[in-house]
């Protein structure tokens, strides 16, 4: 009897282990919503013009009691592979709470059976780059539980586009160029004074 | 250096600090600002301090760039090698520079071209105009070679190593502040009002005014020499002007400039490529935000302020007692020790042990630069610009090196990337060992033999012509005052034939 208890009691532990050490694997989420959004295959949107308009919901070819432990629901803008090449700080790693491949949150929703949308207008610090949406389902204790997104598995399809703005404005560009005139100017004027300096100790 | 004919009769200046014969300053008085010595003391730390401020503004804000820039891992890595890689020959150019138009003019002319590629890193728009505005900013680092030139112009051999300590340490520091400074500038301006992507392109206008104004104070306020500037003296034939030629053979024959030069890459270059890396190592292996990264990696070129200055005074300290091979083999211990605790750095996985040994690893590496300056003096008296300049170059191409082999692109992770550079660091070093004075050896060896003076050493740099013309003259003051480096068995030697026989330390 006690060995049972035991037993159940490590398995019950253990079955927190994941959360505990901080990070539920994406390797173990099902794919059980359906993500779709508005940009199609190659689209290119700008930042802070554009609107993306997310759809999600559960994929109906699951059985009704999939959705029980769903609380909230995170949609989130995802990098695709060729903009993670060779910048370690969007790396795609299996653990979670260390994983780097969604950093933008279209909108953070309560769960609803319902299939519901979104337009989000796209913020103005969103890097050029290639992305793709992605919706995870958390329970009540704010744990990952299921995801969507409009890719497949390989996010080689269905990828779409973002132009950043530049940050850069006119007047920004003005007074760069005027600001090193002037110090280069400067350099010019420094050289005639020492000139004159020199000239004058002679006499 | 410059034999000054102009004797004191000549001048009737009262100086507010006290001078020996040549009007050097042989007091260091901190918290004074009297001109000529105190004030070019100043101005130089400061334009130095501004220089490294601008250099290093870009690491701390690369989150926000390399999103902005659209930034690979190499790009970047290409941008901090390109940073460090300009000053390389232009430290080396410096010394000449000063030799010719002055420390004043030298220092001003080159702060004030650089400025502009600070102010267009505001206008930068890829990856390629990204590594052009610090490749040229980059240039201002060579500003050192007219610091320590300008200090060793104004203060007598007594105070010049506590002098040129204090202000390479305190002109290092601005590799500190610069990442406390850039994120506070950053996320003020984006409070403000603007979006992420143009906060950190207005807030490159703050190092570029500093820059350029203090360009303008050492213009205005500062003076070549105790006497004048140079324009005034080299009219009055005060300056006696050397061979360049004779100069340059002499600097590049002595071996003992090159091992300095490189061993220089492993300290002060490593220092320039942590400068370079920490902010974003820290941002995202443990997630800390912007601010705090920044705090974090500030704390490492902050050390500056006591560390530098430290080593340097420490090398004087143990020269008191074993001569310059005491300088060597502390020289050689601390900058060991600063790569032991680079390998650590590597290691730890949790913020706050990392930070500490960061703050260890900062100390030893810092005190290896000032005790590298504190043997680089005695290299060679004629041609002590251009081995300064060549040493000084040296360091960067320290930091081009680990730069490129270690944290250019994703071959190592940066935590990697931080322990091989250690393992650099140690192997590199041992070449101190082989740096050998005849008149006071080296590490393992004593002097060449019992007979061999400081006046054989620093002659050998003259030939029989320049010395009938007396060019030769300051060489031999000079080693008169370097037999301090014998150590404790110096006792009252005066002339080189009656050397008593004397106990090795």
């Amino acid at each position: 009897m006690e060995s049972y208890l035991l037993a159940v009691l490590s398995l019950a532990t253990l079955s927190f282990a994941d959360t505990c050490y901080g990070g539920v694997l994406f390797s173990t989420l099902p794919q059980t919503l359906a993500v779709s959004a508005s940009p199609t295959d190659g689209q290119v949107l700008k930042a802070g013009e554009d609107n993306i308009t997310v759809t999600w919901g559960l994929n109906q070819s699951f059985p009704d009691g999939t959705d029980s432990s769903y609380n909230e629901v995170k949609l989130m803008l995802c990098y695709g592979p060729i903009s993670q090449a060779d910048r370690g700080w969007r790396k795609t790693v299996d653990n979670l709470s260390k994983d780097k491949t969604c950093q933008f949150t279209i909108a953070h929703r309560t769960y609803m059976r319902e299939t519901q949308n979104f337009t989000w207008m796209i913020e103005r610090d969103v890097p050029t780059a290639v992305y793709f949406v992605r919706a995870y389902a958390y329970n009540s204790s704010r744990n990952e539980v299921a995801y969507g997104q409009t890719t497949d598995a390989k996010k080689s399809r269905n990828l779409f586009k973002v132009q950043a703005i530049s940050g850069r404005h006119s007047s920004l560009d003005i007074a760069s160029v005027c600001f090193s005139a002037f110090a280069l100017l400067s350099v010019v004027g420094f050289m005639a004074l020492e000139k004159r300096g020199r000239n004058s100790a002679e006499n | 250096m410059e034999i000054s004919q102009g004797g004191d009769d000549s001048y009737q200046k009262k100086f507010a600090l006290p001078v020996d014969s040549e009007h050097k300053a042989t007091e260091f008085r901190l918290f004074s600002v009297a001109a000529p010595h105190m004030r070019a003391f100043h101005l130089s730390w400061i334009s130095f301090f501004a220089c490294f401020v601008s250099t290093f503004a870009a690491p701390p804000l690369l989150p926000i760039i390399r999103d902005n820039l659209d930034l690979t891992a190499t790009d970047i890595g290409n941008a901090g090698i390109a940073a460090v890689s300009g000053a390389v020959f232009a430290r080396i150019a410096m010394g000449t520079a000063c030799d010719l138009f002055g420390p004043r003019l030298a220092s001003a002319s080159l702060t004030l071209l650089t400025a502009p590629a600070v102010y267009c890193t505001s206008i930068a728009n890829s990856a390629v105009s990204f590594l052009l505005v610090r490749f040229f900013t980059g240039f201002s680092l060579a500003t050192f070679v007219s610091t320590q030139f300008w200090m060793s112009s104004m203060f007598s051999a007594r105070v010049v190593g506590t002098a040129n300590g204090v202000a390479g340490g305190w002109g290092n520091l601005g590799g500190g502040a610069t990442q406390l400074i850039m994120p506070l500038v950053f996320d003020l301006i984006h409070h403000i009002g603007a979006t992420k992507f143009t906060a950190w392109r207005i807030a490159f206008f703050i190092p570029a005014l500093f820059q350029t104004l203090s360009a303008y104070g050492i213009f205005f306020l500062g003076q070549d020499l105790p006497d004048g500037n140079y324009s005034q003296l080299h009219k009055s034939g005060d300056k006696h002007k050397d061979n360049f030629a004779q100069v340059f053979h002499h600097a590049v024959t002595n071996y003992r400039g090159w091992i300095l030069a490189l061993t220089y890459g492993y300290c002060f270059g490593v220092e320039l490529t942590i400068d370079n890396i920490i902010a974003q190592y820290f941002y995202d292996r443990f997630n800390v935000n912007l601010h705090t990264a920044g705090i974090i990696a500030a704390s490492f070129g902050l050390a500056n302020l006591f560390s530098r200055p430290g080593g340097g005074m420490l090398s004087d300290l143990m020269a008191k007692k074993f001569g310059m091979r005491g300088r060597l083999w502390t020289l050689w211990i601390v900058q060991t020790l600063g790569g032991v605790f680079c390998i650590l750095l590597g290691k730890v996985g949790s913020l706050g042990v990392s930070i500490a040994v960061m703050l260890i690893f900062s100390v030893f590496v810092q005190a290896a630069c000032g005790l590298t300056f504190g043997v680089v003096p005695f290299v060679s008296r004629r041609s002590l610009g251009i081995i300064s300049g060549m040493t000084g170059g040296g360091g960067n191409v320290g930091a081009v090196l680990t730069q490129v082999i270690f944290f250019r692109g994703s071959r190592y992770s940066t935590e990697t990337g931080l322990t091989l550079m250690g393992v650099m660091i140690i192997c590199c070093t041992l070449l101190i060992t082989l740096i050998h004075f005849p008149q006071w050896g080296g590490m393992f060896c004593g002097p060449a033999s019992k007979s061999t003076t400081e006046e054989d050493y620093y002659m050998s740099e003259w030939n029989s012509a320049e010395k009938e013309q007396g060019f030769h003259k300051a060489s031999l003051k000079f080693s008169e005052n370097s037999r301090s480096e014998r150590g404790k068995r110096i006792g009252s030697a005066p002339t080189p034939n009656n050397s008593t026989p004397d106990t090795y330390v």
